[in-house]
């Protein structure tokens, strides 16, 4: 079962009287296994927010559909599996985060007589102990952002919806922030993280996804993404006509000691050069692809300019 | 119903919060206390007066004692003076009263979504319609709770001041509160679709009293003018209770096709 599936989803904003639109989500269609961390990745304006919104039912597509483990988004039922912390946390900045706590943990449906238990867990996890007691509307920013992140984990969700969650937090918060996504993961939890910080996402995502003007310009795991990025290949020493020939590729061409290496950027380039090796007869000793991090995954695909 | 109830009670915690809010009621008790003053001063400058006259009367007869008829003319005269003032009072506790309805129901929704705490509210297992419902609900708490303020304050000031009251005020804060509720929704319906500040005013001028039949918005307008029992305590005349209960029917069946119509928008509503 797929925790999170969109199909040809579509949202385009029109303005006050209709003149200008603007698409904020564009035919995506993505799929989330259940257990799977998915991080939602893309410049400011790719969507990212509002397919969120889009999940939530906070917003309504303009075209496609959007299901949360199968069933349609519109369906508030399926929010007892849910766990939502926004990207700017606003609180109900009456309550006390003990009261404001226990708010939520009755609409999700805690028992009473778990519901201590459970808010002394997450004020535990999150290290608001100590402001329990203290008025929401009296927390620091960071504060807000680890009750947020209680009221998400409050009814133990299978699945957590973090839009930029570490964006308010200091380094120790992030790292703390870190550990607590690798345990939920560990715990077999599905988390769909959108975040601009990438090594963040690069060190907990089994999958990413890369938005751009409201379209998905690519989706995978990070090896299948760095896939088809550069490769090396090592070769003996060639003759100057094959020498010639590869110049006239875009591959680069360094020889060193005796070892000639071709560093090719691509597929495309590379199949070309394996071709005009394999013409001449010149054996390739070894290949190496070039790991790339996602911020070049990122930078890459952002830079191919927006999808037709 | 849980989940109903549990907003309903988040939102009257709300309200308790709202400044705006304690402020209007702060004020609508300052005009109780400010009228049930002015009608004390009042009733002892008539008594003095009378009992002035009294005396001066009594002189020439030789006895200073009230006469039992003497007596029945003061509270004749107590009584009738008492009429414009317990109009007063109820017009003062009425308007305050639209109000504070109006506030309260106007910005229940739109508050929330403006301040962006809706997202997280419905990102729990609460539907759109309970949600709304709920807020609603907490009104009519807040609104049900100003109309026993009222009640209790009308009673007290009979008493302080040694009158009957006046069999049409009687019903006031029913028919106040149920004529509250009406604006309220209608107002919340129109806080869906224009600025909170906008659909109070909308709200407010909303009745048929400027409309006649055969005109069309005489039938379709509320009719709040029903509600109102000013010119009957003017008057002293009686309300009979079966007119309370179409009223109220009336009042009710308004409101559950305004929320009908409330739901129906809020169902499809961009909360962003």
């Amino acid at each position: 079962m797929s925790a999170i599936r969109t199909e040809n989803l579509s949202k385009t904003y029109k303005s006050s009287f209709g003149r200008n639109e603007t698409s904020a989500v564009r035919m995506l269609s993505l799929e989330v296994k259940e257990g799977e961390v998915f991080g939602l990745l893309g410049p400011n304006g790719a969507g990212k927010t509002s397919t969120i919104h889009l999940l939530l039912n906070l917003i309504r597509p303009t075209s496609g559909a959007a299901f949360l483990f199968d069933r349609p988004v519109t369906d508030s039922d399926v929010h007892r599996r849910l766990g939502y912390l926004p990207e700017s946390v606003n609180l109900h900045t009456y309550y006390r985060g003990r009261a404001l706590l226990n708010f939520y943990a009755a609409l999700c449906g805690v028992p009473a007589g778990e519901r201590e238990n459970r808010i002394a867990a997450v004020l535990k996890l999150v290290d608001l102990e100590d402001a329990a007691e203290k008025q929401v509307s009296k927390y620091s920013k960071g504060m807000a952002q680890r009750i947020g992140v209680a009221q998400a984990m409050l009814h133990d969700p299978d699945l957590l919806i973090l839009d930029e969650p570490t964006a308010s937090l200091d380094p120790v918060g992030r790292n703390q922030f870190r550990e607590l996504l690798l345990e939920l993961k560990r715990r077999g939890k599905t988390i769909l993280i959108s975040s601009h910080i990438l090594s963040e996402v690069e060190s907990v995502c089994d999958r990413v996804a890369i938005l751009e003007n409201g379209a998905l310009k690519r989706v995978g795991t990070l090896q299948e993404l760095s896939a088809g990025g550069s490769t090396r290949l090592f070769v003996a020493e060639m003759s100057g006509p094959v020498m010639n020939a590869l110049a006239a590729t875009k591959a680069e061409v360094t020889w060193f000691q005796g070892q000639v290496t071709i560093r090719c950027q691509d597929d495309a380039v590379r199949q070309t050069v394996e071709q005009l090796l394999l013409e001449n007869n010149v054996e390739i000793l070894r290949r190496e692809s070039e790991k790339q991090s996602l911020d070049e995954i990122f930078l890459s695909t952002i830079k191919q300019g927006p999808t037709s | 119903m849980k989940t109903i109830l549990l907003i309903a009670a988040d939102g009257m915690r709300a309200l308790i919060h709202q400044r705006l809010l304690v402020g209007l009621m702060l004020a609508s008790l300052a005009l109780t206390i400010a009228f049930s003053v002015l009608m004390n001063t009042a009733r002892n400058s008539m008594i003095e007066k009378f009992t002035s006259d009294r005396i001066a009367a009594a002189q020439s007869k030789g006895s200073q004692a009230l006469s039992e008829s003497e007596r029945r003319q003061l509270r004749a005269q107590v009584a009738s003076m008492s009429s414009p003032f317990q109009a007063g009072f109820y017009g003062a506790t009425s308007f305050a009263g639209s109000l504070v309805a109006l506030f309260i129901f106007s910005t229940a929704v739109a508050s929330e979504i403006r301040r962006g705490t809706i997202r997280l509210t419905l990102s729990k297992p609460v539907s759109r319609t309970q949600f709304l419902l709920g807020k609603y609900l907490g009104g009519v708490a807040v609104m049900a709770s100003y109309a026993l303020i009222t009640s209790v304050a009308m009673f007290a000031f009979a008493q302080t001041q040694g009158f009957d009251l006046n069999p049409a005020i009687k019903w006031s804060p029913w028919l106040m509160f149920c004529q509250q509720l009406m604006l309220g929704s209608l107002a919340m319906l129109l806080s869906l679709l224009v600025h909170p500040m906008i659909a109070s005013v909308l709200a407010f001028f909303s009745g048929n009293g400027f409309y006649s039949p055969p005109n069309p918005l005489y039938f379709i307008l509320p009719s709040y003018s029903e509600f109102g029992v000013f010119s009957d305590v003017l008057q002293g005349t009686l309300i009979d209770w079966k007119d309370v209960a179409i009223l109220s029917l009336y009042a009710f069946d308004f409101v559950a096709i305004i929320l009908l119509l409330a739901i129906w928008r809020f169902r499809t509503k961009e909360l962003v």
